[in-house]
């Protein structure tokens, strides 16, 4: 009882001490996103509708920062102004997932006068204390004190590679419009709080250097986003590794595969190879470089938010007991040109109806579709093709296109029981993607189709003629509008 | 996957009401009483937990007891008791049927017989025919008769093997633990041998008895001494319902038909079917397009009629083939490419130690104590295994099943659960590979997985020292147990590749 009166005690003074300080209007606005996800599983429509409210920081730029996490699969975004009720429809000018950022551009320009702004401050170490901002009702700034307990590279809620992140300590009371708050200091922005745990009063936040590549990146109106280097690696503290590897006395991680399109690929990688350093700093046997300052950091930061898409990678590798240098650019197609996409946000899936075979372009986002246990809940041909997709599915021009499902009705009578299934062929041609398909689809005028997949039942065969004048029948039956979104 | 469960060791024991009836299963059914033990998949070494349980069996002509698997599974010690005897008699398991979930038990005292008969098999109760069910039920110690009616008569998964589905009946009198093994009679002869049924809180008074076909095929297959797996025929097929589907194979729109999707390498129909063959009838039972043939009058699967047979016996299939009509004769065989998948009691597992490594085949009892911790690649590895006909590369997948901390391997720690694919350069296929690859020349011992993970070294003078130290540290007597009795593998290209 007493610590709860304590914390009442503490909670008015924090807001009290807050009212003295300068004016704090002018550096952050409440953002109203609206959010529509696709049905994933129902392509041709959106799930219901909901709302996310978060905190955004005005830039001095007159734009607002907030996380892409709060802003995907919008259907509409608006900012209000804290003191009032005066709201103002917002564009997204950048957005990066996996950094899991966006940039906001109001859609009158006028909305925004009067406000200076947050600059960028320094990066934080782990032990220094910030404040996280809140917006009470009434427009009045609650300021918590946060303690900076980390730094390190760790996951985003879209990337599992990982980026530098701050674990923070900080209590939050439930406020609206605290999906997404921003990390002060000193009256400067030095990062973006993107979870928190209620329980454990402990969550994390994207660092300041990570804002900052994000919005140089996004300054020329051309987002590039974050390189990667396509490589698994592996850590080499293992002696007997070292020595069966050839590795030399101290350092260096082992690569355990390449992606050939990759920023390493290119530059010249193979598996087996022990990188010893990247762009002149040394790697520790756990792929730690000593960062300049944070002290011993994982490679993702150096590798990652450190150098642009376009700059100059140097590796210093050892390759069968031979050192040598290997020189690249960065890039992020390991990441781009894939053949099946991890992330995709604000985007329709892809499907293609005919004869009441529903026919998908497989996703990530597909498969998250069954849950927290999608790898043993989705078909697992499509879960092997999405997670080994470097053994299994190397080439990113080759889409895998799967019947998800049989809408049934009298042309597909015996078929209803089939999902899941790659195809592999259309009367003889190979698919690699859903314009393909319906290409084949459109040169039969009549005969059969016949649909050959790479698992059991192999073959599936319909009348092209029928096909064609049973598709208005099917698309009005189930209430589907477009048969096709290629 | 609905939870039916087996109820261990239990006997169910039903009154028809006749007195006639009520007075012969009185006579012959007997109360199995078992303390087994259950090997630890974690730790092979180990002889497993031991726990006791009671089930009910009957008498049937030859001084035999039929009983279900799951009652005698394990058994290191089986005592008998009927209710007119207050003394307790040892028996022995004759034959055991994991597959089909029987097992036939042996009483060598004769005083035991005394005052028994036994109880004849009868035929496949109509349904909604009332039967009873004798048994030792929990709620009491003596005999127990419940009564219910047919309610289906149906293929159904048994739950004790794991991967096999027979004919199985339903019924809606209550089969609780106890009720196992007991017969289920009508009209003076047994129609069924109470086996699993649902927890109360999923499904209630849906019980399951194995029907007498499959009794019949039991006591016909032990006849010769020992018991065969149940034979398959080793296709898929898929039903014949789509015009334009029958069409493209040329077939009238006669109803009739099914056709293969798939034919599995070494399995019996090898070499006799192929993909995209119309099977139009089966032993001259013709077959509907939707898979079924009748037999005795009612419409069953058309793998009724396998399940029937015995290895090595032949099947008469008409063939609809590139718009021609043929007769192939298959003969049967088990289908070892999916014995991966069948839950093993008796044999102890088979590992092998090294350096802190335990090397485990992949069985079903191994991804039932990893199942939470298997990464993604092993957990496919299994579900796939038969389907991609992984057997023919590796007939038996050998996994890193776990690693015994030591000072040795602070290192290696992290890989278990990885499938091997070599050690020392040598290609890993059955557990029995793994032994002779570790005795190969070098200083180092290389082991390569598949996937990404990176390998795990080890350096032999290393092991030579940490071997005999672990086996003090974790009670281990045996560095490795490689060969137990009948091993079924599916055999294929490593026969072939070991013949070179």
């Amino acid at each position: 009882m007493r610590r709860l009166i304590l914390l009442v005690g503490l909670t008015l003074a924090t807001a009290g001490w807050a009212a003295e300080e300068d004016e704090p209007q002018g550096s952050v606005v409440r953002v109203r996103a609206a959010i529509q996800p696709y049905d994933q599983f129902r392509p041709w429509q959106k799930k219901a509708p909901y709302g996310l409210n978060g905190t955004g920081v005005v830039l001095p730029g007159g734009k607002v920062l907030v996380t892409a996490a709060l802003v995907a699969n919008r259907t509409e975004v608006g900012l209000e102004k804290p003191g009032s009720a005066e709201k103002c429809g917002a564009e997204v000018e950048a957005i990066d997932y996996e950094a899991n950022l966006a940039v906001l551009r109001p859609e009158r320009a006028e909305f925004l006068k009067g406000f200076k702004g947050l600059a960028l401050g320094p990066a934080l170490r782990a032990g220094d204390t910030a404040e996280v901002w809140q917006l009470e009702r009434n427009g009045e700034l609650l300021r918590n004190q946060a303690e900076i307990l980390t730094v390190g590279v760790g996951r985003y809620p879209n990337d599992e590679a990982g980026f530098l992140q701050y674990g923070v300590r900080v209590s939050l009371p439930k406020r609206d419009d605290s999906y997404t708050l921003p990390l002060i200091r000193q009256g400067q922005l030095v990062g973006m709080v993107m979870m928190y745990d209620r329980d454990s009063q402990e969550g994390t936040a994207i660092p300041g250097p990570m804002i900052e590549r994000f919005l140089e990146d996004a300054a020329d109106g051309k987002y590039d986003g974050f390189p990667t280097l396509g490589v698994s690696w592996t850590p080499l503290r293992d002696p007997n590794l070292r020595e069966e590897v050839k590795a030399p006395k101290s350092g260096g991680i082992l690569v355990t595969r390449v992606n050939p399109r990759g920023t390493a690929g290119r530059a010249g990688l193979k598996e087996g190879d022990v990188i010893l350093s990247v762009d002149g700093m040394k790697l520790d046997e756990d792929g730690n470089y000593r960062d300049p300052l944070y002290g011993p950091t994982a490679i993702g930061n150096l590798v990652r938010v450190r150098p642009t898409v376009g700059s100059k990678a140097r590796f210093l590798i050892s390759r069968d007991g031979k050192e040598m240098e290997l020189m690249g650019t960065y890039d992020r197609r390991a990441r781009d040109e894939v053949a099946i996409p991890t992330l995709s946000f604000d985007t329709q899936p892809r499907y293609l109806v005919a004869g009441g075979l529903v026919f998908q372009q497989l996703t990530g986002a597909y498969l998250q579709e069954w849950g927290d246990k999608w790898t043993e809940r989705a078909p697992q041909r499509l879960v092997e093709l999405f997670t080994f997709q470097q053994e299994k599915r190397a080439d990113p021009d080759k889409k895998v296109v799967f019947l998800s499902q049989v809408l049934p009705a009298a042309i597909n009578l015996g078929y209803q029981q089939y999902s899941g299934l790659v195809l592999e062929k259309l009367n003889g041609k190979e698919i690699h993607s859903l314009a393909e398909l319906a290409a084949v689809l459109d040169e039969t005028k009549e005969g059969n189709l016949v649909f050959e997949f790479m698992d059991d039942p192999g073959k599936l065969v319909l009348d092209a003629s029928e096909v064609k004048q049973r598709q208005e029948e099917i698309g009005k039956a189930y209430g589907i509008s477009e048969l096709r979104k290629l | 996957m609905k939870p039916l469960v087996v109820f261990v060791l239990g006997l169910f024991l039903a009154g028809c009401g006749r007195d006639g009836q009520l007075h012969e299963a009185k006579k012959n059914t007997v109360m199995v009483e078992v303390t087994s033990q259950v090997w630890d998949y974690r730790m092979p070494w180990n002889p497993g937990t031991v726990s006791s349980g009671r089930g009910a069996g009957f008498i049937v002509a030859g001084k035999k007891i039929i009983t279900n698997a799951h009652v005698v599974s394990g058994a290191r010690n089986i005592t008998v008791q009927r209710e007119a005897d207050p003394r307790r008699y040892a028996a022995t398991v004759k034959h055991v049927a994991h597959d089909c979930d029987l097992a036939m038990l042996e009483v060598e005292d004769p005083a035991f017989f005394k005052g028994t008969s036994h109880l004849d098999l009868g035929g496949i109760p109509e349904l909604e025919s009332v039967v009873s069910v004798y048994g030792f039920p929990i709620g009491g110690d003596r005999l127990s008769v419940t009564r219910g009616v047919v309610s289906r008569i149906d293929y159904n998964a048994y739950t004790h093997s794991g991967r096999e589905s027979h004919l199985a009946i339903q019924i809606d009198a209550a089969i609780n633990p106890g009720n196992s093994g007991g017969p289920v009679m009508q009209k003076d002869k047994v129609v069924g041998v109470a086996f699993q049924g649902f927890r109360g809180d999923v499904a209630q008074n849906v019980g399951y008895m194995i029907p007498t076909p499959v009794i019949r095929r039991f006591l016909k297959d032990v006849e010769d001494g020992k018991y065969d797996h149940y034979v398959d025929i080793a296709v898929r097929w898929m039903p014949l319902e789509n015009p334009a589907m029958r069409k493209y194979l040329n077939r009238p729109n006669d109803g009739r038909g099914v056709v293969v999707t798939d034919v599995f390498s070494e399995g019996s129909s090898d070499g006799y079917l192929q993909k995209g063959d119309v099977l139009l009838s089966i032993d001259g039972h013709a077959i509907e397009s939707d898979g079924s043939v009748r037999l005795e009058g009612k419409p069953v699967q058309l793998e009724e009629i396998v399940e029937r047979k015995f290895a090595g016996e032949e099947v008469r299939l008409e063939v609809w083939r590139e718009g021609k009509a043929e007769t192939v004769q298959v003969p049967l065989k088990p289908a070892d490419m999916f014995s991966m998948y069948e839950i093993l009691y008796e044999p102890p597992p088979r590992y092998v130690l090294y350096g802190g490594l335990v090397f485990q085949p992949l069985t079903a009892n191994l991804m039932a104590v990893m199942a939470g911790g298997a990464d993604l690649r092993l957990k496919q590895k299994y579900t796939m295994f038969a389907t991609d006909q992984m057997y023919r590369e590796t007939p038996e997948p050998v996994i890193l099943s776990a690693v015994l901390p030591d000072s040795s391997n602070v290192y290696l720690r992290g890989l278990a659960g990885q499938v091997v694919r070599e050690i020392n350069g040598r290609r890993i296929r059955v557990l029995m590979d793994v032994e002779p690859a570790l005795a190969a020349n070098g200083e180092r011992t290389v082991i390569r997985f598949e996937g990404d993970s990176r390998p795990a070294v080890l350096k032999r003078a290393e092991v030579d020292r940490s071997t005999p130290r672990i086996m003090a540290q974790y009670g281990i007597s045996e560095a490795s147990r490689t060969e137990v009795g009948e091993r079924r593998l599916a055999k294929g290209s490593f026969a072939k590749e070991e013949g070179k």
